[in-house]
C-alpha cells in the first residue's frame, strides 16, 4: 500500500473556499455618482488651479500689501468693534432664548401637538435653509443699513440653529422625570421647565456660547452686506484698495475670534 | 376608593396588558399586587391614573371617572394620585426641594413654574414631606448626590406633596438592597397608616408582599388570578400565580 | 390629609437653612446690563423697526404676486431658470470646496492626532488647525483668493476647502483619537508596516464616520457658498446681491424660494446618505460634533 499525501487536494473533506464577496453595488453605484457629480461640479464653475501660477505675479503685489498692516487703523475704528461685539451679544440673547420656545415645540418629547410639532418642524428647516446672509439683504431692504439690519438678521439666524441643537438634546432626555411630572399632573409649562430643563441646561448653556462665537464670525458677512459693525468698515476699505488697512483688521478679528473662543471654553468648563 | 369594572387595556402594538379587570378597593387599604413581568401589574398601576389609556370598561378613582376624562380633568385627577417609581425618576441635576414642589406644579401657576418662585407654602408643604420620610437634613442638596434609597424616599415626600388621597408604586424596591427595601416598604407602610393613603404597590418579592399587604392581588395574562389577605397567600397560591414553582429569586431575604 | 398639626414624630431634624441666592441674583443682574448695555452701543436705531410692519407687509405682497405667476410665462419663467441655474452653481462650489478640503484634511487629521503623531507634531498641527477654524471663509476669500483667482466660483471654492480644512482635520483627528485599538495592536504583532497600519487598523475604522461629517460639512457650505457670492464669488449670492440693489421683489421671491427648496432637498439627500453609512457603522454625529462640523 503506498502512502499518499495527507493534504490530498481532490480529497472529499477539502472546503470550498468562500469567492470574494462583491462589493455592494449600491455603494459602486455611490461612488461612481458622486466622482460623476464631482467632474460635472469642477467642470460647471470651471475649476482650476492653474491661476495659482500664471496669476500668482498679479497677486504678489496685493499680497505684499496685505503684508504690511495698518495697525493703527484697529484703533482707529474701535466703535466699530464695540458695535460689532453689541451686536452679536443682543442677537445671541434674544436668538437663544426664542429657539428654546421653538425648540420645545420641535420635540416629540416636549410638545403634545402633533400638528404643531410637524409645523415647527417645517418653519425651522425653512429658516435653516437660509444662509444669513439671506437675512441680511432682507433686513436691510426692510429697516435700512445698519446694526440694527445686522441684530435682526442674526436673531432669525440664531433661532434656527438653537433651536435645531436644543431640540436635539431634548429629544435624548431622560424619560423618567418626565413620567413623573405628567404622574402628578404637572402642565406641559411645568414639565417642560422642571423635568426637561435641568436635564438640558449644560448642553443648552453650551450651545448659546457656541452661536455667540459664530456670530462674532458671521460679523464679517454681516457687515459686508450692511448689518453694520466691523464687517462694514471691512467692505468699504475692501472696495477703496485699501488692503493694507483690510489686513490690519482681519489679523485683529482674528486675534478677537481666538480669544472669545478660549473665553466660551472656559465658560464651558464652568457650566458643564 | 378605586373601582375597576371590566376594564381592558390593549396598547397599539396589540398586546393585551389588562383583560376584563374587576377591582374594588376600598379606601385606605394598603394593596400589594403580585405577578411576573408582563403580567399586567404595571399596566394596572398606570392605569389608575391614567398614563395608559383604557380600551373599554369603567374606571374611577373617587367617584371621577378616569376611562373618559379629558386631557384637563385627567391632569386634575393625576393631581390626586401620588406615584413611585423603580428608577425613582428625580430630576437629578437639581435640588431635593425642587424634586419634590414637582408634586405640587399641577396648582402651582404658569408664571411661578417657570422661575421658580415658590411661595412659602409650597416650600412649607415640601419640608413637611420630607420630613415625614426622615430625609429633611438633604432639602438643599443635588439630588444627583443622594443615595438611591435617599433618592426613593424623595420620590415618596414628591407624591406626599401632592396631598394625594391614593398612591400608586411601581416596583419601588426593585432597584435597591434588602434592608433599604425594608425601610422604604415600612416608610410607605407608615404614610398609608397615618395619613389613610390608598396604597397599591406592584412587588414581585412574595415575602416582602405577605408581611406588608392588607391585600394580596395576583395578576397573570392581564387577569386577577388571586384577591385575598396576606396570610392566605402561601407558598402554593404564589406558584399558582407565577405560573411556576419558587425561586430563590422570589424573596427578598434569600437575596441579602 | 398631611395638616401642620399632625407632622411626623420623626422631625427631629432640624430643616437646614435655603441656600442664598446672592450669587445667582448677581449673574442675573450682570447679564442684563450687559443686554443693555450692547442694546445702547450697538448704535442701532431702533425706532426703524416700525420698518417691518410697514414695508414688510408690501414687499411679502410684492414677492407672493411674483411667486403666482405662470412660471412658464416671460420673464417669470427666466427668473425661475436663473435663480435654479445660479442656485446649482452654489451647490457646485459647496460641493469642489468640500472636497478639496476633505482630501486636504486627511493628512491634518492624521498628524493631529495624539496616538499617531509624536506630541510636538501634534500641538503644532493642532495650533495651526485652530488658526483656520478662526478665519471666517470670506477672508480667505478676500484676501488670499480674489488677488490671484479673480471673482468667481473657482475663488469661492478654494476659500470653501481651505476653511473646511480647519474642522475637518479636528474631527478626523477625534475620530482617530476614539478608534478601538485592539486592530492596531493585531496589525503591529503580525509586523505589518507603517503605512498599511494606518490604513488598515486606523483609516478604515474611522472611514464612515469622518464622511459623514464631509457631508455635513457640504451641507453647511452650500449656505456659506451663498455669502461668498456677495463679495463676487458668483453662485446664488451675487444674484441675491444683484436683486435686493435693485429691490426686484416679484424675483427675489422667486429665489428665496429655489433657494430655500434646493437646500432642503440637497440637505435631506445628504443627511439620508449620512445616516445610512453611520448606522451601518454603529456610530452616530452627535450634536456636539454638528457643533464643531459648523464653526
Amino acid at each position: 500500500m503506498t502512502v499518499t499525501s495527507t493534504t490530498s487536494p481532490h480529497g472529499a473533506s477539502a472546503p470550498v473556499r468562500p469567492k470574494k464577496p462583491a462589493p455592494s453595488p449600491l455603494l459602486i453605484g455611490g461612488l461612481v455618482l458622486a466622482a460623476i457629480f464631482t467632474w460635472w461640479a469642477a467642470r460647471e464653475i470651471e475649476f482650476t488651479l492653474g491661476d495659482l501660477f500664471t496669476n500668482f505675479a498679479n497677486g504678489w503685489v496685493v499680497i505684499q500689501q496685505f503684508l504690511e498692516p495698518n495697525w493703527s487703523f484697529i484703533w482707529r475704528v474701535w466703535d466699530a468693534w464695540v458695535e460689532t461685539i453689541s451686536i452679536s451679544i443682543v442677537a445671541t440673547c434674544v436668538g437663544v432664548l426664542a429657539g428654546l420656545v421653538f425648540a420645545f415645540m420641535a420635540s416629540r418629547v416636549t410638545n403634545r401637538s402633533g400638528w404643531l410639532y410637524r409645523a415647527t418642524k417645517i418653519f425651522l428647516s425653512i429658516v435653516r435653509s437660509l444662509p444669513d446672509i439671506a437675512y441680511v439683504l432682507i433686513f436691510v431692504a426692510l429697516v435700512g443699513v445698519g446694526a440694527l439690519a445686522g441684530i435682526l438678521a442674526l436673531i432669525i439666524f440664531n433661532i434656527g440653529i438653537a433651536a435645531k441643537l436644543t431640540a436635539e438634546t431634548i429629544d435624548a432626555v431622560e424619560a423618567g422625570p418626565i413620567e413623573a411630572a405628567d404622574a402628578a399632573g404637572a402642565s406641559t409649562v411645568g414639565r417642560s421647565r422642571w423635568a426637561v430643563m435641568p436635564q438640558i441646561l449644560p448642553n443648552y448653556l453650551s450651545y448659546c456660547l457656541y452661536i455667540f462665537e459664530l456670530n462674532i464670525r458671521s460679523s464679517v458677512v454681516i457687515g459686508i452686506a450692511g448689518g453694520g459693525g466691523i464687517g462694514q468698515v471691512l467692505g468699504v476699505q475692501f472696495a477703496r484698495f485699501q488692503y493694507e488697512n483690510v489686513a490690519a483688521i482681519t489679523v485683529a478679528l482674528f486675534v478677537v475670534v481666538l480669544l472669545i473662543d478660549q473665553l466660551s471654553q472656559f465658560l464651558r468648563r464652568r457650566v458643564v | 376608593m378605586i373601582e375597576l369594572k371590566n376594564v381592558t387595556v390593549r396598547y397599539p402594538n396589540g398586546v393585551v396588558g389588562l383583560d376584563g379587570v374587576d377591582l374594588e378597593i376600598p379606601d385606605g387599604q394598603f394593596v400589594v399586587v403580585v405577578g411576573l413581568s408582563g403580567a399586567g401589574k404595571s399596566t394596572l398601576i398606570r392605569t389608575i391614573n391614567g398614563l395608559v389609556p383604557v380600551t373599554s370598561g369603567t374606571l374611577t378613582v373617587d367617584g371621577m371617572d378616569v376611562s373618559g376624562a379629558s386631557k384637563r380633568e385627567l391632569r386634575a385627577i393625576r393631581s390626586k394620585i401620588g406615584m413611585i417609581f423603580q428608577s425613582f425618576n428625580l430630576v437629578k441635576r437639581t435640588s431635593v426641594m425642587n424634586n419634590v414642589i414637582m408634586g405640587q406644579l399641577h396648582h402651582i401657576p404658569g408664571w411661578r413654574a417657570l422661575l421658580g418662585a415658590w411661595t412659602k407654602e409650597q416650600k412649607e408643604k415640601g419640608y413637611q414631606a420630607l420630613e415625614r420620610v426622615g430625609i429633611v437634613e438633604k432639602t438643599w442638596t443635588r439630588a444627583s448626590e443622594l443615595s438611591g434609597g435617599q433618592q426613593q424616599r424623595v420620590a415618596i415626600a414628591r407624591a406626599l406633596a401632592q396631598d394625594p388621597s391614593v398612591m400608586l408604586a411601581d416596583e419601588p424596591v426593585a432597584s435597591l438592597d434588602p434592608p433599604t427595601a425594608q425601610m422604604v416598604m415600612k416608610d410607605l407602610q407608615r404614610i398609608n397608616r397615618e395619613l389613610g393613603i390608598t396604597t397599591l404597590v406592584n412587588l414581585h418579592f412574595l415575602d416582602l408582599a405577605r408581611a406588608y399587604g392588607d391585600r394580596v392581588i395576583g395578576m397573570r395574562d392581564g387577569k386577577v388570578v388571586f384577591d385575598g389577605t396576606g396570610a392566605e397567600a402561601d407558598d402554593a397560591v404564589f406558584e399558582k400565580i407565577y405560573g411556576r414553582s419558587l425561586t430563590a429569586d422570589d424573596t427578598l431575604s434569600s437575596n441579602a | 390629609m398631611t395638616s401642620p398639626a399632625t407632622a411626623s414624630a420623626r422631625s427631629t431634624t432640624p430643616r437646614p437653612p435655603e441656600p442664598s441666592k446672592t450669587k445667582e441674583t448677581l449673574v442675573w443682574i450682570g447679564l442684563l446690563v450687559l443686554f443693555g448695555g450692547a442694546v445702547v452701543l450697538s448704535n442701532a436705531r431702533w425706532s426703524e423697526i416700525s420698518g417691518i410692519f410697514t414695508d414688510g407687509w408690501r414687499y411679502l405682497q410684492l414677492m407672493a404676486e411674483g411667486l403666482f405667476q405662470n412660471p412658464f410665462s416671460e420673464p417669470y419663467s427666466e427668473y425661475w431658470t436663473l435663480a435654479f441655474d445660479r442656485m446649482l452653481e452654489s451647490v457646485y462650489m459647496a460641493w469642489v470646496g468640500t472636497l478639496l478640503g476633505a482630501v486636504l484634511s486627511i493628512p491634518m487629521g492624521f498628524l493631529a492626532a495624539r496616538n499617531v503623531s509624536g506630541p510636538v507634531t501634534v500641538q503644532v498641527t493642532r495650533i495651526v488647525l485652530n488658526a483656520i477654524r478662526a478665519v471666517p471663509e470670506l477672508v480667505f476669500a478676500i484676501i488670499l483668493m480674489l488677488p490671484i483667482f479673480g471673482f468667481g466660483p473657482v475663488a469661492g471654492a478654494i476659500a470653501l476647502g481651505v476653511g473646511a480644512i480647519g474642522t475637518l482635520g479636528k474631527l478626523t483627528a477625534e475620530a482617530l483619537e476614539g478608534i478601538d485599538p485592539g486592530p492596531v495592536e493585531a496589525a503591529k504583532a503580525s509586523g505589518a508596516g507603517r503605512f498599511s497600519i494606518l490604513r488598515w487598523a486606523y483609516w478604515s475604522q474611522v472611514l464612515p464616520e469622518v464622511i459623514a461629517f464631509w457631508l455635513y460639512r457640504f451641507e453647511i457650505n452650500i449656505r456659506a457658498s451663498a455669502v461668498l457670492g456677495v463679495i463676487g464669488a458668483g453662485g446664488i449670492g451675487s444674484l441675491l446681491g444683484q436683486l435686493f440693489s435693485r429691490r426686484e421683489w416679484e424675483q427675489i421671491g422667486i429665489t428665496l424660494v429655489v433657494i430655500i427648496v434646493v437646500t432642503i432637498l440637497v440637505d435631506s439627500i445628504s443627511g439620508g446618505i449620512r445616516h445610512h453609512i453611520i448606522s451601518g457603522s454603529g456610530q452616530k454625529v452627535t450634536t456636539e460634533e454638528k457643533v464643531e462640523a459648523t464653526l
